[in-house]
């Protein structure tokens, strides 16, 4: 490993197009933790620079790198161990992907990586002392309302016109690429045709097809306004484990070599839009705590009541004063006909019924605390996304606590910080499409660190995602969020992604029959709890 | 063998050997592929094992074991025979195995089915990495047919050969036997196995086989560990491999282990081990479970059913069978339910055999049929509680009829078809449907337990025999009607003999409480004897002198009673009047003054607290009445057995779509009709000359004059042409090699005898008009096929279509012209009912009736002999065209003499026909002898059973669920809306059925061209499952269907093609299937419509339906069960003419693929031998009583077996196993009620769940908001979901080309065309059925639960389809 680092940090630095001194190099080699200072070095290379040199990267190393995403759990009031705790290998195993596309650090959990993270965390360790120093009375709350953005509920325009569907897509296309701009200078497919080829070009477009060709090459077509193009990604370059990674219908960008007859490009370098590493993200500026949780499932059968009133009790409790905010990433309820002979295992049969249900438990959690909630699959709304919030007769039903219902997904701002919340249905599809290294059930954040790359909560169309067509692709992220919440997956699972943290809750229901017999085993009864002036994340158990 | 029968069978042959001399000489003559007849004859198993392997020396040396040993002992014994090159004329150690491998499975599945052709691809011998050599056994998917047994044998046959040529053992790489256990595990999950081994089973079987286990790869998912390994050619799995590993090593070690342990050659110790279920931990379990399997699920039942025997101690109750309800699952829309499992009102079971009744078929009377307003007919099939799955519909008029309540307030039974036609407008409820008649024979199939015999005429005159009355003298009684006495004489018998009262006079007691006996009692009590009025009720009630009638007053708790037990009276306004009263009034213990003798606190605590169905105490009266009532009362009908539609009979000529009337490959000149004449004036440019086309037939060369030609003859030297093998690249000729494959001299390639040829269709057209005499008007289409499949693409002559089209008949695949029907068993028939004279019949040899009289009277029964078959009306008509075809056909083309010479279809008496099963490759020899207007083909079972594969039994019923859980009812919800799709321009229902048990979707689109889901349906489910073709698209697509499943096809509209006939290059509509996690929606329907290129077709084993063997534990058990089921599942088989089988059936045609072989008719048997048959024949009882013995063992819930009936495998083998078949039940005429099933005369879909749900409101023992709540979670909710689904992840489609895209283009327009670009999901086809469901969900009072799902779903479509902003007002907004 030591022998080959430097040699694929200058491979990573020629796939960016920088130069680098020897001496930068071997210092970067040198570094605790190679993929994340040569990022950091980058980041802060100014923008007309060509040459890394050695002052520079001695300059960013000692300024320290940027901040480890994980430890943040370790707080020690933390009553159980969540499952994912910090200083298990699982969690470090996060930092490489922090800095793609970078193919020399993924894959090999290197020492290197795993030396750095003690280091690191002292940056954010200590800090989740805030619960322990409370004891203020309860009840004292007054969150200021929540700023929700990207909300399709009573914006919904769409009719189901082939046309609507054509103009979601070339909005995708539209603010995804312009994200990709700077980094590619675009020939639209039209020109390229006509090109007579042998030339560089890059194109930016949204992934038609990917097929492999009989002698293992990567043939990934590109579609943009004008038409597509064929790019060939060559099995031996290191880009080529990239093409893993695409998701159908996502928007990239290639740099590359037409080839002679101008007919295809061989591609060098592929891009996503992705977070940039410069993200940073913002927090509040007061100690105040939000609440972030997922998939209740009221009138299941195995829906954890008494867990439920726990976690409630302990929001009244002075430990939880500050906490003011909660956010409900979907499935409040376990919803009807969602799969076949559904009655036998519900609790409370009638949709209705399940949705008061949920409102009385909602009324157990402090009425001052702010709330909202966006709906999931298993919700009486369309599935088709992005899904509006529930209708009139749902929402008076919950009217408990004045929550805010708004679409999924929706950008909702709290104390100036943006939290994407998303059901998380893509999930699934990401997580059975990519490597497992790069999306696991176990690590559902690392599926989610996927989307941020992409940009886009729900990529691949005509899969297991449902679109409606609406004026514009509400999926689309179009502006970095802090914080990515989503569910669905019924994991656990949190990590940073570019500063971004990704936060997947777990559920309030216990395993059911189905997650049984194909042996999932859920995350339940754990209520992530977000610092909002930090970003600091404790997860309480309340099993 | 009888002297009779031997007469019987020399006169078939002598007219089959007439038929083979002309056919001779006109092969002879003609261009036909072959200058011979290429239907071998077989007199027996070995001929057909022979014939179908074509391996000579078998068929002796077969017959020469079989006398000697079993036939399992007999394939091992044939492997020495091999080995030593005594049989088979084989030079490599490989072709010796092979041989032996393939003589054993033919000899183990008789014959009559294509696995040893085609289930077996080859046998290599391969080399070890010590050096040492190995064997390996190449399956394929259609080694399904063979059965597990056969399966497993084939190996260890293969294995013993190998130890006598002293080959070493196959010693797998440890990554191979991984790779077994993941391919395994995929192939099941992907297509389902009907047992899954464990992974350490399956290692361990891969470790100690001693032959290596290969195959081809049959599906399209991909091993994802053990790629790629040297010794594995494809990284899919081998579904033939799977099968043997699974289903047969796995499954049925405990059956090999018994032949290892003969031989010495052969040791599988480890064989132990699997049957110990020492391999893996639970495999203990799964091992018992596999050998229960065959134990079925009737035992299941039978347990269930003693359960309250055994609870007997405590309250004791009635003998009562569990009620089941497995056949209402997966209810389809438009086909009714006639009885919810169990309930008062349905049918009463009935024990007997009618003469038109046998394996799988279930007597109703045919009032029954009209009354349930006709959607029974004759053939229709039936999901059944009990004692199997299913059973076709037979017409019994010599059981009891429905009872009905008419709107006038008469409650009574129907007994006269005419009758129930004329009121049947007037019914306002069903009371009840009357009886069901089965016969013992089905519960010995089924294995299934005795249930309690209703108490009826067959029992009472045994009881009273019993008592001790003389019953002959009052036989011979001419005053004395012991089936229907009047009340007087009843009550005397009863009084007299201290017998139980006759039935017709013993009402339902055990249906009410004893309560509503004590209140009818009092009611009785304050009654009135009078007069029988004429206007009250049946006109037959005799008139006693102090009067019969009981006149009661009125309440609603009195009527109801009163209709509960079946008594038939009049309601009136006022009154309650009740005809011949008297046994009624004895009955309730009171005197004939109508004085009450008892109380309630007279009865014992017994008779009080006597429990009814429900367990209810007090809940059945009829211990109370055996108290109060002065003679013994029997149970009247303690077993009911629910069913419902399953579907309709079937009877229609079989045609490829578009229909074919000559194999001659004309491509797209013909446009999408394939017109013949169309193509011979088509030109492809400008300048290019008329009926000038480029089509791919042979390459042939005459051996006289060595000119080239495309035909089968030389035009000039009328000699026989031979083919010729070139190298399409070198255009070198190659020879053919032993091993039958032509390799290019030059390049090593294979060497090919086709050609890709210009004909000039004009002048081979009009050669061909003036070759047979006819000019260009005698037909109006002359239809010819886009390509040949075939191997040799050796063309029919033209002059053949000409003369079908001119005579209205249209050719199979093979050449042969083919009429559907389905079977139905008849063991005795009147010449009246045949609509033949009884002359007719005395000269097809037959000349005593039943009872050996001389045979005089056209309503004499005689008894079918096992060859003759009756063809429905429709059969006949089509075989009539047949023959005059085949006339013409013999005297303008081969210069012969006519055979046939058919003026009516009264002519075709007598003559021969082929019958075939589906999926078998041999045909049966049978012999027309009337016609009926049913339409079904009625023969004998043993003719049924002949043409049946009989080595497999049809588990396949039973495999309801598709893959990921879904059952394959939603298979048939899918087929519904198949159905409605195409209600629009055809109701022939019937045809579209084919049953796919598994998640199979196909897809279409509607007249206008907008696209819907179209799934499949299911055909018989016992005929389909051995095979399914897997058709391939070029886009990638996959779909797996059965092969009678109608996929539509792309030709200037949608037209409907048989899966199996599919050819490569067709333009299916194509659908992405894309399957969810079963979390998800029931129905993974999905995607757009559009039309896609075929570009492989193949046969593939069925499995798409075996999940739910997985699903449930005791697939076995179900599986033995499942036999029943099958054999009346409606096996669709097919008849066709026997000269047109001989003269036009050419190998040559069949298509050169897997399983192109099936259906067609490489084999005939002329005679059948009863011990060859399918075993399900052989449970037929053939007697024409069952004792009073059987009577009181259905009381104890005996197992059939205890009781002695005979059944027609005592006769085997003896002198009389051609005759002797009674019958305790006569019906009029086999073909009574309605010849056609509502489900095919009704129109739309929508008009036949009308009618469904319509019948289920009147239905007494019908929950029709059960069967609303069925319809709705079967059909409209899975098509909304489905759809809406569809909708949103949907393909598109250029309207100007028909290019698809997966997702809209960026720029909105065809990339190809620039055309416009359309969804293929409307909002049309998603919400089609939402009104009508939230409609339904009303009318019918459905749960909360299902109607919730309905308000969801129309939100999401509000909210999919409407705008927030400008919402659609509805007329609510303005009122």
């Amino acid at each position: 490993m030591p022998l080959e680092t430097p040699q694929r940090i200058v491979a990573e630095l020629a796939s960016r197009g920088y130069n680098a001194d020897r001496e930068a190099v071997t210092l970067l080699a040198g570094a605790s933790d190679p993929g994340r200072a040569l990022a950091a070095a980058l980041d802060s290379l100014p923008d007309d620079a060509l040459k890394l040199s050695a002052a520079h990267v001695r300059t960013t190393l000692d300024r320290g790198v940027v901040p480890d995403p994980e430890t943040d759990a370790t707080s020690p009031d933390v009553r159980t161990d969540s499952p994912t705790d910090a200083t298990s290998p699982d969690v470090r195993t996060d930092s490489p992907t922090d800095a793609p596309p970078k193919p020399a650090a993924s894959g090999d959990g290197d020492p290197p990586v795993s030396d750095a993270t003690p280091a690191q965390s002292s940056t954010t360790a200590g800090n989740g002392t805030a619960v322990e120093t409370g004891g203020s009375a309860v009840g004292t709350r007054s969150p200021p309302p929540a700023d929700i953005l990207g909300d399709i509920t009573g914006e919904s325009t769409g009719t189901g016109e082939y046309d609507e569907f054509v103009k979601v897509f070339r909005d995708r296309y539209e603010r995804l690429s312009s994200v990709l701009r700077g980094r590619v200078n675009h020939r639209p497919t039209s020109s390229l045709e006509s090109s007579p080829g042998g030339e560089d070009a890059a194109i930016i477009g949204m992934v038609n097809d990917v097929r492999s060709t009989a002698s293992g090459h990567w043939l990934v077509e590109l579609e943009d306004t004008q038409g597509v193009f064929p790019c060939l990604v060559m099995k031996d370059k290191p880009i080529a484990e990239l093409v893993d990674q695409l998701l159908m219908d996502e928007v990239i960008a290639v740099d590359g070599t037409l080839s002679g007859d101008g007919g295809i490009l061989f591609v060098d370098s592929l891009h996503f839009p992705d977070v940039p590493r410069t993200h940073r993200p913002n927090t509040a500026d007061r100690h105040v705590q939000a609440a972030l949780i997922s998939d209740v499932h009221v009138g299941s059968q195995e829906f954890m009541g008494e867990a439920w009133s726990r976690f409630a009790d302990w929001l009244h409790s002075p430990g939880a004063e500050s906490v003011e905010y909660l956010l409900i990433a979907g499935d409040m309820v376990e919803g009807v006909g969602v799969y076949p002979n559904q009655d036998e295992e519900l609790s409370i049969v009638d949709i209705y019924e399940q949705y008061e249900a949920f409102s009385e438990h909602l009324k157990e959690v402090p009425g001052d605390m702010e709330i909202v909630m966006i709906p999931g699959n298993h919700d009486a709304v369309r599935l088709a996304e992005p899904q509006p919030g529930f209708t009139e007769e749902l929402r008076d039903i919950m009217s408990a606590h004045d929550a805010r219902i708004s679409g999924n997904p929706s950008t909702v701002t709290v104390e100036g910080v943006d939290v994407l919340m998303y059901h998380g249905v893509s999930l699934d599809e990401v997580i059975a499409e990519l490597p497992e290294d790069k999306a696991s059930y176990d690590e559902p954040h690392k599926a989610m660190y996927q989307l941020l790359k992409k940009r886009h909560v729900a990529p691949q169309y005509g899969g297991h995602t449902r679109l409606a067509p609406e004026e514009r692709d509400y999926l689309v992220i179009e502006d970095v969020p802090d914080v990515f919440h989503t569910g669905h997956v019924h994991k656990l699972g949190w990590g940073k992604y570019h500063n971004v943290l990704a936060i997947n809750s777990g559920c309030w229901q216990e395993q059911t029959d189905f997650q049984k017999s194909v042996n999932i085993s859920p995350d339940h009864a754990y209520a992530p709890i977000l610092d909002l002036d930090t970003l600091n994340l404790t997860v309480r158990d309340f099993n | 063998m009888r002297p009779s029968d031997e007469r019987y069978f020399e006169r078939l042959e002598s007219r089959l050997d007439e038929a083979f001399d002309v056919a001779r000489e006109a092969k002879r003559r003609g261009g036909d592929p072959r200058p011979e007849v290429e239907i071998p004859v077989a007199k027996d198993m070995a001929d057909r094992v022979e014939n179908i392997l074509g391996i000579e020396g078998v068929a002796e040396r077969v017959r020469e074991l079989e006398g000697e040993m079993s036939r399992e002992e007999a394939a091992l014994a044939l492997v020495d025979d091999f080995v030593e090159g005594t049989v088979g004329d084989y030079d490599t150690d490989a072709g010796k195995i092979e041989g032996a491998v393939r003589t054993a499975v033919a000899l183990l599945t008789e014959g009559v089915v294509a696995a040893p052709i085609e289930g077996i691809d080859r046998v290599e011998v391969n080399d070890n990495d010590d050096g040492t050599q190995f064997v390996s056994v190449y399956y394929a998917g259609p080694i399904r047919s063979a059965g597990g047994t056969a399966q497993a044998l084939s190996v260890l046959v293969a294995d013993y050969a190998r130890a006598l040529l002293g080959i070493d053992e196959y010693k797998a790489r440890d990554i191979e036997v991984e790779r077994y256990a993941e391919e395994v595990a995929l192939y099941d999950s992907e297509t389902g196995l009907q047992y899954t081994p464990k992974d350490k089973e399956t290692k361990f079987i891969a470790e100690n086989s001693p032959i290596c286990l290969d195959g081809e790869a049959t599906g399209q998912e991909e091993v994802s560990g053990f790629r790629d390994l040297e010794r594995v050619d494809t990284n899919s799995p081998r579904g033939g491999m799977c099968l043997v590993l699974a289903e047969g090593i796995a499954l049925k070690a405990p059956k090999i282990q018994r032949y290892t342990r003969n031989l010495d050659e052969v040791d599988w110790p480890w064989l132990q081990d699997l049957i110990d279920g020492t391999i893996g931990k639970d495999d203990g379990d799964e091992a018992e479970d596999a050998e229960d399997t065959e134990e079925s699920e009737a035992d299941a039942e039978g347990e269930a059913e003693d359960a309250p025997d055994d609870a007997d101690d405590e309250p004791d109750g009635p003998p009562r069978v569990e009620p089941a309800d497995k056949f209402l699952r997966d209810l389809i829309a438009g086909r009714p339910v006639f009885g919810h499992p169990s309930r008062p009102g349905g049918f009463r079971l009935r024990y007997g055999r009618a003469r038109n009744h046998g394996f799988a078929t279930a007597g109703v009377h045919p009032a029954t049929m009209h009354v349930l307003d006709d959607f029974l007919a004759t053939g229709t099939q039936i999901k059944t509680e009990r004692p199997g799955k299913a059973g076709g519909v037979v017409p019994v008029d010599s059981i009891d009829g429905p009872t009905v309540k008419l709107a006038n307030g008469d409650v009574r039974r129907i007994d006269d078809p005419a009758e129930a036609l004329e009121l049947r407008n007037g019914i306002v409820e069903i009371l009840d449907v009357g009886e069901y008649l089965v016969n013992y024979g089905e519960f010995i199939e089924n294995n299934h337990a005795l249930p309690p015999a209703s108490y009826v005429v067959e029992w009472w005159v045994q009881d009273l025999e019993h008592a001790g009355a003389n019953l002959q003298a009052l036989r011979d009684d001419p005053h004395v009607d012991l089936e229907d006495p009047s009340a007087e004489e009843a009550l005397a018998w009863a009084e007299e003999f201290d017998a139980p009262l006759h039935p017709k006079y013993t009402p339902l007691w055990h249906d009410v409480s004893v309560e509503q006996v004590d209140a009818l009692a009092a009611a009785a009590s304050e009654g009135r004897f009078v007069e029988a009025d004429g206007a009250a009720l049946a006109p037959d009630t005799p008139t006693a002198d102090e009067g019969d009638t009981l006149v009661l007053p009125r309440t609603d708790a009195l009527c109801e009673t009163l209709e509960t037990l079946l008594v038939e009276h009049t309601q009136g306004e006022e009154t309650v009047t009740v005809p011949d009263a008297r046994p009624l009034v004895a009955s309730l213990g009171l005197t004939d003054d109508l004085e009450r003798t008892w109380s309630l606190d007279d009865l014992s605590e017994r008779a009080r607290s006597w429990p009814g169905d429900d367990g209810k105490a007090g809940g059945n009266a009829v211990e109370a009445i055996g108290e109060v009532a002065p003679f013994a009362v029997r149970e009247r009908a303690p077993t009911r057995i629910g069913n419902r539609m399953g579907r309709p009979e079937k009877s229609e000529k079989r045609e490829m779509s578009p229909a074919v009337h000559t194999l001659f490959p004309i491509g797209e000149a013909g446009g999408s009709q394939r017109d013949v004449s169309q193509a011979a004036s088509y030109t492809a440019s400008m300048r290019g000359k008329a009926g000038q086309i480029s089509v791919q037939v042979a390459r042939r060369e005459c051996p006289d004059c060595t000119s080239r030609t495309f035909k089968a003859r030389c035009p000039d030297c009328r000699t026989h042409t031979e083919a010729v093998y070139e190298c399409h690249k070198c255009e070198v000729r190659a020879e053919l090699d032993e091993s039958g494959r032509a390799l290019c001299p030059r390049c090593e390639g294979e060497a090919e005898p086709v050609q890709f040829a210009e004909i000039d269709l004009r002048s081979e057209l009009d050669d061909a008009l003036a070759a047979v005499g006819e000019r260009p008007g005698v037909y109006d289409i002359l239809k010819g096929v886009k390509g040949l499949t075939s191997e040799h693409k050796l063309p029919e002559p033209i002059e053949k279509g000409i003369l079908r089209a001119k005579h209205g008949v249209s050719s199979f695949k093979d050449g042969t012209v083919r009429y559907d029907m389905t079977d139905l068993p008849v063991t005795s028939v009147r010449a009246s009912e045949l609509d033949v004279s009884v002359d007719q019949l005395r000269g097809l040899g037959y000349e005593t009736d039943m009872d050996g009289d001389p045979l005089r009277h056209d309503d004499q029964l005689v008894e079918l002999r096992v060859q003759d078959i009756v063809l429905s009306d429709g059969a006949a008509e089509h075989m009539l065209k047949t023959a005059s075809f085949v006339d013409a056909l013999l005297e303008q083309y081969y210069g012969l003499e006519p055979f046939y010479d058919v003026d009516d279809r009264e002519d075709l008496v007598g003559e021969l026909v082929f019958g075939m099963a589906p999926h078998t490759s041999a045909a049966v020899v049978g012999r027309v002898v009337g016609f009926t207007s049913a339409a079904v083909g009625y023969a004998h079972p043993y003719f049924h059973a002949a043409k049946r594969r009989n080595c497999f039994h049809p588990e396949t019923n039973l495999w309801y669920e598709g893959k990921d859980g879904w059952e394959h009812g939603s298979i048939e919800r899918f087929v519904e809306k198949y159905l409605d799709e195409s209600t629009a321009d055809t109701d022939d229902f019937g045809t579209l059925v084919s049953e796919l048990d598994g998640e199979v979707r196909v897809p279409s689109v509607t007249e206008n061209g907008e696209p819907v889901l179209k799934p499949v349906e299911a055909v018989s489910k016992h005929v389909a499952p051995d095979y399914l073709v897997e058709i391939e698209t070029a886009d990638g697509r996959s779909v797996t269907v059965t092969p009678d499943h109608e996929m539509l096809v792309w030709k200037a509209g949608t037209t409907r093609v048989r899966a199996s006939e599919l050819s490569e290059g067709d333009e299916i509509l194509a659908r992405q299937s894309v399957i969810d996690q079963p979390t998800d929606d029931p129905l993974a329907a999905d995607g757009g419509t559009t039309s896609s290129e075929v570009v492989r077709v193949e046969i593939v084993r069925s499995d798409v339906d075996h999940t739910y063997c997985l699903t449930v534990a005791d697939t076995h058990t179900v599986a033995v069960e499942g036999l029943l089921a099958g054999n009346c599942d409606g096996d669709e088989d097919c008849v066709m003419l026997l000269m047109d089988g001989l003269l036009n059936f050419s190998k040559s045609f069949l298509p050169d693929k897997r399983g192109g072989q099936m259906d067609a008719p490489l084999v005939m048997s002329s005679r059948i031998d009863p011990s060859e048959i399918d075993d399900e024949a052989h449970n037929v009882d053939i007697v024409d009583r069952y004792p009073r013995e059987f009577y009181l063992a259905s009381r104890e819930l005996k197992d059939p077996e205890e009781v002695p009936i005979k059944i027609a495998e005592e006769t085997l083998g003896t002198d009389e196993e051609y005759t002797g078949f009674r019958h305790t039940h006569d019906t009029s005429d086999i073909a009574l009620g309605p010849d056609l099933s509502a489900y095919k005369t009704l129109g739309s879909m929508m008009d036949k769940m009308d009618a469904q749900l319509e019948l289920a409101r009147k239905l007494k023992a019908v929950d029709e908001t059960d069967v609303a709540e069925r319809v709705i979670e079967g059909h409209f909710l899975p098509d909304l979901i489905g759809n809406l689904r569809a909708f949103s992840r949907q393909e598109t489609r250029c309207l100007d080309c028909g290019e698809k895209y997966r997702r809209m283009p960026l720029t909105g327009e065809c990339r190809e065309c620039g055309g416009r670009v359309n969804l293929t999901v409307h909002q049309g086809s998603v919400n089609k059925y939402m009104d009508t469901a939230i409609h339904v969900a009303d009318e019918y009072d459905c749960r909360d639960y299902t109607k919730q799902r309905l308000e969801v779903l129309e939100q999401s479509l509000e909210s999919v389809f409407e705008n927030d902003k400008n919402k659609q007002s509805g007329i609510a907004d303005f009122m």
